[in-house]
C-alpha cells in the first residue's frame, strides 16, 4: 500500500472520527436544547430543584419521626437517588420526545453513528443530574443535620458524578423502550420510584428480603450510595473502590443494553413501521 | 444506471385489533411495483390519499423494509445498505411537524447538519446559502414554534439539502401551502432539478406535476397504473371530451345513474363550497349533455361546459377506470 493512499486511509479515519465526536458533543447539547422545557427557570426549579429537595426533606424528616437512621442516611440517599430525575426521566425523554416531535423519522434517516447519536444525548443529563444530585446535598447540609467534612467533598463529588452516570445509562435502557412501547412515561415513572425501593436509598439493601436484595445489587445507584455513605463518613476513595467498581462495571453495562436495544428497536420499528406512531 | 430503481417493491401493514381475541388484518399498501428514476431526472408519483405513495418514500428513504422486492439509489439497497442510501439521499416531507420547535431555524439546520457529518467550515457557508435558497434569510433566529406553515416547510427543504444530496426525495412538499408560498416552492424544486439533482416528486396536485416532472408514475391502490410523460398520459384521454356539469346536491344513486349511463367512461366528483362540480368523461363526439342531465332530475344544475381534457383528467380516469 502507498504512502499516499494509507495517509487517504488515515484523513479519512481522522474524519469519520472528528464527525462522531460532534454528533456526540454537539448533538447532544442540541438535543437538550430541543426537546427539554427545563433551560428556563419556570421549570427547571420546579422539577429539577424544588421536587428533589422536598425528596430529601419528606425521608430525613420521616426517618427522624421513625428514630430509625440518622439524618445523614437519608440525605444522602437521596441526594443521589434524585439525579433520576434527569437520569431516568430526562433521557427518556431525549427518545418518547422524538415521537411527540414528530421529528424520529428524519433524525433516523440520518446517517449518523447511532451510537454517537444516543449515547451523546445521555451527556448533558449527567451534568444536569449532577447538578440536582448537589442541591439535594446543600439542602441537607443546610436544613437538616447533615455536616460532612470538607475534605471529603471532591471524593463525594467523585462518588456521585459515577452514580448519576450510571442512573443515565439506566434512563437509556429506560428510552430505548420507548423506542418499542409508544409512551415512555408508563416504563420510566415505576422505574423511578423501583430504585427508590430497590437501591437501600431509604431500606438498607440487607433490611430487604433476599430476591429484593438480588434485584437491587444489579439495579444503578445501588453501590454507589453504599460508597456515597462511607466516603461522606469520612472514608477513602481507595476504601470503597469494591464499590465503585460494581457501581462501573453496572453502568457499562446499562450503556452496553441501551445501546443493543436502541439498534434492535430501530431495526424492528422499520419492520413493523412503528417509527412514527405517536 | 438509474439514480433510483423499485423491482417487485411491496409492503404490508399487519393491524391488530381486539384485546382478548386479537384479530390481524394484513394491508396491502404497496403492491410489487417497478419504476427507475434517470439520474438527474424529475420523476413524480401521483396517487389519490392512500395509494401508497409515501410507503414508497419511506422504504427508498430507509425507514421501512420492504416485505419484498428490492430498492436502490444510486446503486446502494436500501435494506442492505442503508447508511449509504442516507448520504445519498435528501429527504423531505410535507407538512408542519418535524422540526425541533424550541431551537431556531438557524440551530435545527446546524443540528441536523452535525448528524449528516458535513464539516463545519462547509456548514458555515452552506447554510446562509440554503436559508437564501429557501427564503429565511433573517428569521433564521427565531424559534420554529413561530414558524408559520409555509416557513417551516421551507426549513424542511433547506434540512434535506444540507449534505448536497444527488437524490431529493420530496413527500408532498406543497400540502397545505397557500398558493404563494407553493408557486415558491415550486420554483424551488424546479432550479434544484435545473441544478442536475435527481428529485422524486409525490404529489396528489396534477398542475404540480404537469409543470414539474418529466415522467411521471400514477399509483393507485399500491399498483403502478401508468408510467410516463406529461404529455404521454394526456393523449390517453385525448380522444376523450370532458362534461363539467355544476349541481346542488346531487345523491348518490344520481352520481351513480350517470357512472352507468351509457357512453360514460368515467365520473369524478370534486366538492365545492355550496356546489359540486360532476366531472364527466365521455368519448369525443359524444351528444350526452341532455342524457345526463336526464339522469340528474330533482337536482338543481347550474353551468354545464364541455372542454377538452386535461392531466388531471388522465390522472381520474387512470385512478378511478383501475
Amino acid at each position: 500500500m502507498s504512502v499516499a493512499v494509507r495517509n487517504r486511509m488515515s484523513y479519512g479515519r481522522d474524519q469519520r472520527l472528528r464527525q462522531t465526536l460532534r454528533i456526540f458533543f454537539h448533538g447532544g447539547y442540541f438535543s437538550y436544547r430541543a426537546l427539554f422545557n427545563w433551560q428556563s427557570p419556570r421549570f427547571y426549579v420546579p422539577t429539577m430543584l424544588a421536587g428533589p429537595a422536598f425528596q430529601v426533606l419528606f425521608f430525613a424528616y420521616l426517618g427522624r419521626y421513625s428514630h430509625v437512621r440518622d439524618d445523614a442516611f437519608y440525605v444522602v440517599g437521596n441526594a443521589v437517588q434524585v439525579s433520576g430525575m434527569s437520569g431516568v426521566f430526562g433521557v427518556a425523554i431525549t427518545v418518547g420526545g422524538e415521537r411527540w416531535t414528530q421529528t424520529l423519522a428524519p433524525l433516523l434517516a440520518t446517517p449518523a453513528n447511532r451510537m454517537a447519536l444516543f449515547l451523546g444525548r445521555a451527556l448533558p443529563h449527567i451534568v444536569n443530574g449532577f447538578i440536582v444530585s448537589a442541591f439535594g446535598f446543600a439542602i441537607g447540609r443546610l436544613l437538616l443535620d447533615f455536616h460532612p467534612g470538607l475534605g471529603t467533598i471532591p471524593e463525594l463529588a467523585v462518588v456521585v458524578l459515577l452514580s448519576t452516570t450510571t442512573c443515565t445509562a439506566f434512563g437509556l435502557v429506560v428510552g430505548a423502550l420507548g423506542l418499542r412501547w409508544r409512551d415512555v412515561f408508563t416504563i420510566a415513572n415505576p422505574a423511578y420510584f423501583l430504585m427508590l425501593l430497590f437501591c437501600g436509598v431509604n431500606i438498607p439493601l440487607s433490611a430487604l428480603p433476599k430476591w429484593m436484595q438480588v434485584v437491587g445489587s444489579g439495579m444503578p445507584l445501588t453501590h454507589g450510595i453504599a460508597a456515597a455513605r462511607r466516603v461522606a463518613h469520612g472514608a477513602s476513595l481507595s476504601s470503597v473502590d469494591g464499590l465503585i467498581g460494581k457501581e462501573a462495571l453496572i453502568g457499562l453495562c446499562y450503556f452496553a443494553a441501551a445501546y443493543v436495544l436502541l439498534r434492535v428497536f430501530e431495526a424492528e420499528g422499520r419492520r413493523r413501521a412503528t417509527l412514527e406512531l405517536v | 444506471m438509474a439514480a433510483i430503481e423499485a423491482e417487485n417493491l411491496r409492503r404490508t401493514y399487519k393491524q391488530t385489533s381486539g384485546f382478548l381475541r386479537r384479530r390481524t388484518k394484513t394491508i396491502e399498501a404497496v403492491r410489487g411495483i417497478d419504476f427507475a428514476v434517470d439520474e438527474g431526472e424529475l420523476f413524480g408519483l401521483l396517487g389519490p390519499n392512500g395509494a401508497g405513495k409515501t410507503t414508497t418514500i419511506k422504504m427508498l428513504v430507509t425507514l421501512l423494509i420492504p416485505t419484498s422486492g428490492t430498492a436502490r439509489v444510486l446503486g446502494s439497497d436500501v435494506v442492505d445498505d442503508a447508511r449509504t442510501v442516507r448520504r445519498k439521499i435528501g429527504y423531505v416531507f410535507g407538512g408542519d411537524r418535524g422540526a425541533y420547535e424550541r431551537l431556531s431555524g438557524l440551530d435545527n439546520l446546524r443540528y441536523f447538519s452535525e448528524l449528516y457529518g458535513v464539516p463545519p467550515k462547509v456548514q458555515k457557508q452552506r447554510i446562509p446559502e440554503l436559508l437564501e435558497l429557501v427564503g429565511l434569510t433573517g428569521r433564521e433566529r427565531e424559534r420554529v414554534e413561530g414558524y408559520s406553515r409555509g416557513m417551516r416547510q421551507r426549513l424542511h427543504i433547506a434540512r434535506g439539502l444540507l449534505h448536497d444530496p444527488p437524490v431529493i426525495v420530496l413527500d408532498e412538499p406543497t400540502i397545505g401551502l397557500d398558493p404563494v408560498g407553493a408557486r415558491e416552492l415550486r420554483h424551488t424544486i424546479a432550479e434544484l432539478a435545473r441544478a442536475g439533482k435527481t428529485v422524486l416528486l409525490t404529489t396528489h396536485y396534477m398542475y404540480e406535476a404537469d409543470a414539474l416532472c418529466d415522467r411521471i408514475a400514477v399509483i393507485a391502490k399500491g399498483e403502478i397504473v401508468a408510467t410516463g410523460t406529461p404529455a404521454h398520459l394526456k393523449s390517453a384521454v385525448a380522444d376523450r371530451t370532458v362534461i363539467e356539469i355544476e349541481a346542488y346536491g346531487a345523491p348518490e344513486d344520481a352520481i351513480r345513474r350517470l357512472r352507468d349511463a351509457p357512453g360514460v367512461t368515467s365520473v369524478a366528483v370534486e366538492d365545492r363550497e355550496h356546489a359540486q362540480l360532476l366531472l364527466v368523461q365521455a368519448p369525443q363526439g359524444s351528444v350526452l349533455t341532455q342524457q345526463l342531465l336526464g339522469h340528474l332530475d330533482g337536482v338543481r344544475v347550474g353551468r354545464v361546459t364541455a372542454r377538452e381534457p386535461t392531466l388531471e383528467d388522465a390522472y381520474v380516469s387512470l385512478v378511478t377506470e383501475n
